[in-house]
């Protein structure tokens, strides 16, 4: 596993992946549990249908139906709680990257190796890719074997799309906290900026469709490449991930020159 | 010394912010010398030791190391150089052996039989994890990982700070090992006790600033004496004040003291012997106290 900065990243991360992994399973699991009381209460469809149209499609995404398992699933998991998760992982990993390793002092020696940086924060970036993949994927199997149970019955192919854009949302904003901390760093920074950016992108993507002078600013949120087009129903949408894609590719430039050129801290 | 510069740097300076870390630095270290880079704390040592390494990149000037520019070329340096920073922080749960191997194959050399037996000279058990050892082991490790790949050059960062004086013997046998197969060694102290025994010349840097590059031959030739006498009778302090390299002396009544490098020594036996000598001591101070008569930053330096 020691053989290159990558495996090296995900061998260090080898119990994190587990834990995250299984605590995922337990959260579809609960909601899974949940399903067949929420199905026979018509009220819970009543009750958001009732919300001001501001808060159900900041909570609630479009077309909010809690009657069927489609419609559970979307709002309980993947409005709030499934990106919140994935973002916290790729956040937290992203700015572990450059930032937290010279935070901690252990870059000076890393780097010391006969290893470039743009080597260094590739691999860092790789290794977080499969990350939030092995987490969007235990995600969408955990679903898939779980809700059989309940007598959900979800659709495979909807579901393995909705998790890749989640694993692309995650990928974005993982990318984001390591170029800020490749760039500046700073480790506050590379988690700060990219928090913050989170909230700001959820609430336009929340808000746009209500709020008219944020209307324009919804197709650039990240969360509208993620769930504009309605995974669950429409499946996969080949722009969505190419823009998203476009995205971590400038941000992962954006980290290597910002990486290669600055001092890096002892 | 020409094509065989190991490292060779041209009024390097470094400024972080409006700070001024280092400035101006001409440094020359040829094939099979160990250089000691000397200063007190905050000087500038680790920051030069830095520039050379490519982890930060120069205001002014250049450095280039085994004839390749330092930080454009960092990687092509790191191949044939290993490094000890001043305070190596290491991955806390990996064992010794665990760290070997990873660079290990960083480095390309998948061969870990010179770290292992680098680690049984040094007596350091390497299935520890990193967080279990003591700072002595921490420092032995990071010797390990500096000399495991056989670099033509050291960069060594206050080296010996938490090794006990056995390892230290052994620290100092294996840079003459470096040394004896054509490697040179650079390393940086605040006293100049710890490199005396192995350096063959020394920098010494002071507020950002080289300010003097001496062999040690030449130091030792400098090397004060302390010298006291006694006499019959009162003596003139004016009289021996005369002798040029005379210092810190004192006449109290018939008791002469002062300290003089070994070139004043015959001028000065000259004077005494004018008059009726009772007693005389002449002893060698320790090269420290010579370099601090020379070089000393006063009484608050670390000794």
């Amino acid at each position: 596993m020691l053989h290159n900065v990558a495996t090296k990243t995900l061998f260090d991360q080898r119990r994190t992946l587990l834990a995250w992994t299984i605590s995922l399973a337990l959260l579809v699991g609960m909601y899974v549990a949940i399903w067949p009381s929420i199905r026979d209460q018509p009220a819970m469809t009543d009750f958001l249908n009732s919300m001001p149209p501001a808060i159900r499609s900041m909570f609630a995404m479009s077309g909010a139906d809690m009657s069927t398992p489609i419609g559970y699933v979307k709002i309980e998991m993947l409005s709030l709680m499934a990106p919140l998760l994935v973002l916290l992982y790729a956040v937290s990993t992203g700015a572990a990257a450059v930032a937290g390793e010279e935070d901690r002092h252990t870059l000076d020696l890393l780097l010391a190796n006969p290893v470039s940086r743009s080597r260094v924060v590739l691999d860092k970036l790789l290794a977080m890719t499969v990350g939030i993949v092995l987490l969007a994927g235990a995600t969408a199997v955990a679903l898939m074997v779980i809700s059989p149970l309940a007598d959900m019955s979800l659709p495979t192919g909807p579901i393995v799309a909705a998790m890749v854009h989640l694993a692309l949302l995650g990928l974005v904003f993982g990318t984001l906290a390591t170029a800020v901390g490749a760039a500046t760093g700073n480790l506050t920074a590379a988690r700060a900026v990219p928090a913050v950016t989170a909230v700001i992108a959820y609430v336009v993507n929340g808000l746009g469709p209500q709020i008219s002078w944020l209307a324009p600013a919804q197709k650039f949120s990240p969360f509208y490449q993620y769930t504009g087009h309605d995974p669950l129903l429409n499946g996969l949408s080949v722009p969505a991930v190419l823009i998203a894609l476009a995205t971590v590719a400038v941000l992962a430039g954006i980290a290597v020159a910002g990486f290669r050129r600055r001092d890096v801290a002892a | 010394m020409g094509e065989e510069a190991i490292v060779r740097t041209m009024g390097l300076g470094k400024s972080f912010g409006s700070t001024v870390a280092l400035r101006d630095v001409d440094l020359t270290i040829g094939r099979g010398e160990v250089f000691g880079y000397l200063g007190p704390n905050g000087a500038g040592k680790t920051t030069t030791l830095r520039l050379l390494l490519g982890m930060l990149r120069p205001t002014t000037g250049r450095a280039s190391v085994l004839g390749v520019d330092a930080w454009r070329d960092a990687v092509a340096v790191h191949r044939r150089v290993g490094y000890l920073p001043g305070e190596p922080a290491l991955y806390g749960k990996l064992s010794g052996r665990q760290r070997v191997a990873y660079f290990g194959h960083l480095r390309g050399a998948a061969n870990d039989r010179r770290a292992l037996s680098l680690a049984d000279r040094l007596d350091l058990d390497l299935d520890r994890p990193a967080h279990e050892l003591s700072k002595g082991n921490r420092q032995k490790l990071a010797v390990v990982l500096a000399l495991m790949s056989g670099p033509e050059l050291l960069v060594l960062d206050e080296p010996t700070s938490g090794l006990d004086p056995i390892v230290q013997q052994e620290f100092y046998a294996l840079l003459r090992e470096q040394t004896d197969t054509g490697g040179s060694v650079l390393l940086s102290s605040h006293v100049l006790g710890e490199v005396q025994r192995v350096a063959d010349r020394i920098g010494v840097v002071r507020s950002g600033r080289l300010i003097a590059v001496e062999r040690m031959a030449d130091l030792r030739e400098k090397s004060l004496h302390h010298v006291g006498a006694r006499f019959a009778d009162d003596v003139n302090a004016a009289e021996f004040a005369a002798v040029p390299g005379v210092r810190d002396l004192a006449v109290t009544g018939r008791v002469m003291t002062c300290s003089a490098p070994q070139a004043a020594l015959d001028g000065l036996l000259k004077r005494i012997t004018r008059h009726p000598v009772v007693d005389l001591d002449c002893a060698e101070a320790e090269l420290e106290e010579t370099f601090l008569a020379y070089y000393g930053t006063g009484e608050h330096h670390a000794a």
